[in-house]
């Protein structure tokens, strides 16, 4: 059972609360992805993850109490018969929120909540203090590679320019005995970079 | 109605004006393989550019999250 809002209601009261998660919900499970505010996110979170749950029992019953909040019947089967199966391994946390920058026009700061649909890698369960702090320690590695695999692709072009400019530079100084010896060091550079 | 009763003098408008101050913000500072520096807003999605400075999807913890 989520915990309940504190603070004022979304919108302009209890029910219209309610009307604007339902709506939101049925965007989050066609779309798997939405933007919204910050606040509207963290407050989807818990309705969108109970429904989750019921999906996930699957049975006329739940599939009853989902479609009295959603009132959408294309959603509902969307979320029992394809999100389901997708999340059955799963326990709990079905939906992540990322925050992005502010809203040009009212500096509302935005976030984007999407389901987690990978399939599960189970952590090791904890066998050894030891061997739990391995896996934390390849993650952040392998997080850090595909990072330096995506900077590599945007700004490859840049090192080339760059190296290249550089090595005619100091080869333009220096004398032409040393502009051979340079040449495959260039070379070298920009193979590097690639 | 409650308005006014004297006009407000030009030095304490302007000592109210005083306190009115931007704050810098939080940045974390990140270094590229090839040494160009950007600097981003923490916790969250970072819009990554190509070299001519083109935005193409924003990013955040090494996964690409959205467009821009």
């Amino acid at each position: 059972m989520p915990t309940p809002t504190k603070g004022p209601r979304l919108g302009g009261g209890p029910a219209h609360e309610r009307l604007m998660l339902a709506n939101m919900s049925v965007s989050l499970f066609t779309h798997k992805s939405i933007k919204t505010t910050e606040t509207k996110a963290k407050r989807l979170r818990p309705v969108a993850e109970r429904l989750i749950t019921f999906a996930k029992r699957g049975d006329l019953h739940a599939r009853r109490r989902a479609l009295s909040i959603l009132r959408n019947k294309e959603a509902v089967h969307i979320l029992f018969a394809e999100i389901a199966p997708l999340v059955a391994e799963r326990e709990g946390g079905y939906t992540r929120i990322t925050k992005l920058g502010y809203r040009k026009g009212d500096n509302a700061p935005l976030a984007q909540i999407e389901l987690v649909l990978e399939p599960v890698n189970k952590k090791p369960a904890k066998a050894k203090p030891a061997k739990a702090e391995a896996p934390k320690a390849a993650a952040p590695v392998a997080a850090e590679v595909v990072e330096e695999v995506v900077v590599d692709e945007v700004t490859e072009e840049v090192v080339v320019d760059a190296a290249g400019e550089a090595e005619v530079e100091t080869v333009v100084e220096e004398t032409v005995v040393e502009v051979a010896e340079e040449a495959p060091a260039a070379e070298a550079t920009e193979e590097e970079a690639k | 109605m409650a308005v006014p009763k004297r006009k407000m003098s030009r030095a304490s408008t302007r000592m109210r004006r005083a306190q009115w101050k931007a704050t810098a913000a939080t940045l974390v500072k990140s270094v590229d393989a090839n040494g160009k520096v950007s600097y981003s807003l923490p916790h969250r999605a970072k819009v990554v550019e190509d070299s001519a400075g083109t935005p193409l999807f924003m990013e955040y913890k090494g996964r690409k999250v959205a467009d821009v």
